[in-house]
């Protein structure tokens, strides 16, 4: 049974079809991803999911649950996390706080665990700092820990290489590996080729709104409809 | 640096026991003016945990102090209560209210909600006029004589700790944490799974306690009320004034704000009375250009104070 079913989605902006009849599956213990052009629905689509965003059409299940029309907070407490485009860390709590916050149960605990992600991410030293005076890396980096704090299912992953380091980015990118060899479901948005040929076993490919094509990397990256969708005709 | 927790102890149970003793000494005024700083302690230490922790600026607070009020004065003076009983009933029926209005008011967005605040304390203010039977409308309320002072101080005392203790927990705990959260991005909140709006909903009603209690207790002291003495904005405006100043989403900053400003206010109102609608304005106008945080809101980005202060 897939982890996420999406079917039929669609989503308007005044006249803009943002997300046109967006269907797809994904399957448990998978890394996918989610090109296309700037403009083409990838992060809408990403609201759409989360419910921070309410579809117009279509529906959306995890697990055996439909999702549309769940607040963004209950699409979260079942297990679905995300990171944004625009980091959103909270700035004027510290590192640690970020992670304490989403923690439920004895907070000795939480704390141990939310030092450990931060170890994870060799954060540690700054566990006390201020999320808003790291810099942008490291509050990427407090960002995608902070969601791995809630212990997610599926994780939406929205341009985690944008502005990190490469040494940053092939640990970041190690992380998410492992994740997924724990069971847990990935879909990510990326510019960066490199990121998704190497990491997706399937990508998806938005333009305009609609899912132009779907496959394995390499066949994606032959595909004549999405070499158009980038480059134009 | 920061001195050890006994010491902080210690200081705060001499400084509890010198105002405990305080009215066996004190002039009539003396203990006049404290009870009212330990309200403004409890008024400012209240509209903190919504807006200084969440971020949702209420601009209509004095209403829950004016229902206070009104519930209290009703139940003394029709229905034979004593205070305390009325002043417990003021705090209630402030949360009452408060959930009354938080749940539709709490799902709009900041100014939104500020500004629906502020129409609310409008219209209880009509509202109370316009039922006469029961509120003695524009005339007011006289309340049975009885001289409470000295022990309405020290009812207000322990409502101006109760919430200052209250802060602390709330500041401290991961509810406290997830509230600020609201403050900092509401829609990360959401999509971290924090349920903001009941969240929200439940520092409004916390925040609603401490005022209704005051309304009573000050109805109580006084022996009358009318519309326009408990409801005015400028009992929200100085509430919001005193967090501002002593610092938002901190423990100590609307206690500081809150002793600050009186005696400023006490100070300047005895010797240039005409200046002292100026005071409040300019004060503002200083905080916010100047050091938006407040004094310990500064103290505690710069030296990384706990949240403790």
């Amino acid at each position: 049974m897939p982890v996420l079913t999406v079917d039929g989605v669609k989503k308007s902006f005044g006249g803009v079809a943002a997300v046109n009849g967006v269907s797809f599956a994904l399957e448990a213990g998978r890394i996918y991803g989610l090109i296309g052009p700037n403009g083409s629905g990838k992060t809408t689509l990403f609201n759409c999911i989360t419910g921070l965003e309410r579809i117009d059409a279509g529906h959306m299940r995890f697990k055996d649950e439909r999702i549309d029309g769940l607040k963004p907070s209950q699409v979260a407490q079942r297990s679905i996390g995300r990171t944004f485009q625009m980091i959103r860390v909270f700035p004027e709590l510290t590192a640690l706080e970020n992670l304490l916050v989403v923690t439920r149960g004895a907070r000795a605990e939480a704390e141990r665990r939310g030092r450990e992600m931060l170890q994870f991410v060799k954060l540690e030293r700054l566990a006390d700092e201020y999320a808003g005076n790291l810099s942008y890396g490291q509050q990427k980096l407090v960002e995608f820990v902070r969601v791995l704090m809630t212990d997610p299912a599926l994780i939406l992953l929205d341009e985690p290489a944008a502005g990190v380091n490469r040494t940053l980015l092939n640990d970041l990118l190690a992380a998410v590996a492992r994740l997924r060899d724990e069971g847990r479901t990935i879909l990510l948005v990326e510019h960066d080729m490199k990121v998704v040929m190497g990491l997706c076993e399937t990508v998806f490919v938005l333009d305009h709104g609609e899912k132009i094509a779907e496959g394995p990397p390499g066949l994606i990256q032959a595909d004549e409809r999405v070499i158009e969708a980038y480059f134009g005709a | 640096m920061t001195p050890s927790r006994g010491v902080v102890l210690s200081a705060l149970a001499v400084l509890v026991a010198a105002l405990a003793l305080y009215p066996m000494v004190g002039t009539g005024y003396g203990v006049r003016a404290t009870l009212q700083v330990f309200m403004w302690i409890a008024l400012a230490g209240s509209w903190n945990l919504i807006s200084g922790l969440t971020g949702y600026v209420s601009f209509g607070h004095v209403a829950f102090f004016g229902a206070g009020a009104y519930t209290g004065a009703i139940l003394v003076a029709t229905a034979g209560w004593s205070w305390p009983a009325a002043a417990a009933a003021g705090g209630a029926a402030a949360c009452v209210l408060a959930l009354l209005i938080g749940y539709p008011c709490l799902r709009l967005k900041g100014p939104y909600f500020a500004i629906a605040m502020l129409g609310l304390n409008e219209v209880l203010r009509a509202l109370v006029s316009y039922f006469e039977g029961l509120t003695g409308g524009g005339n007011g309320l006289s309340l049975p004589t009885l001289d409470a002072t000295r022990s309405i101080y020290y009812v207000m005392g322990g409502l101006a700790i109760a919430v200052t203790a209250m802060t602390y927990a709330i500041v401290t705990s991961r509810f406290g944490l997830r509230l600020m959260t609201i403050r900092e991005d509401e829609v990360a909140a959401e999509a971290m799974g924090i349920d903001t709006f009941r969240h929200k909903l439940a520092a409004f009603l916390l925040s609603a306690v401490g005022p209704g209690v005051a309304g009573a207790l000050t109805a109580r002291d006084q022996g009358y009320i009318e519309p326009l003495s408990v409801f005015p904005l400028a009992v929200t405006v100085t509430m919001i004034v005193m967090v501002l100043f002593g610092g938002k989403g901190t423990v100590w900053g609307p206690v500081l704000g809150a002793v600050a400003l009186f005696v400023i206010q006490e100070i300047v109102w005895a010797r240039y009375p005409y200046v002292h609608p100026l005071l409040f304005g300019a004060i503002i106008v200083a905080v916010v250009l100047l050091m938006p945080r407040g004094i310990l809101g500064l103290l505690q980005l710069k030296y990384r104070l706990p949240r403790t202060i």
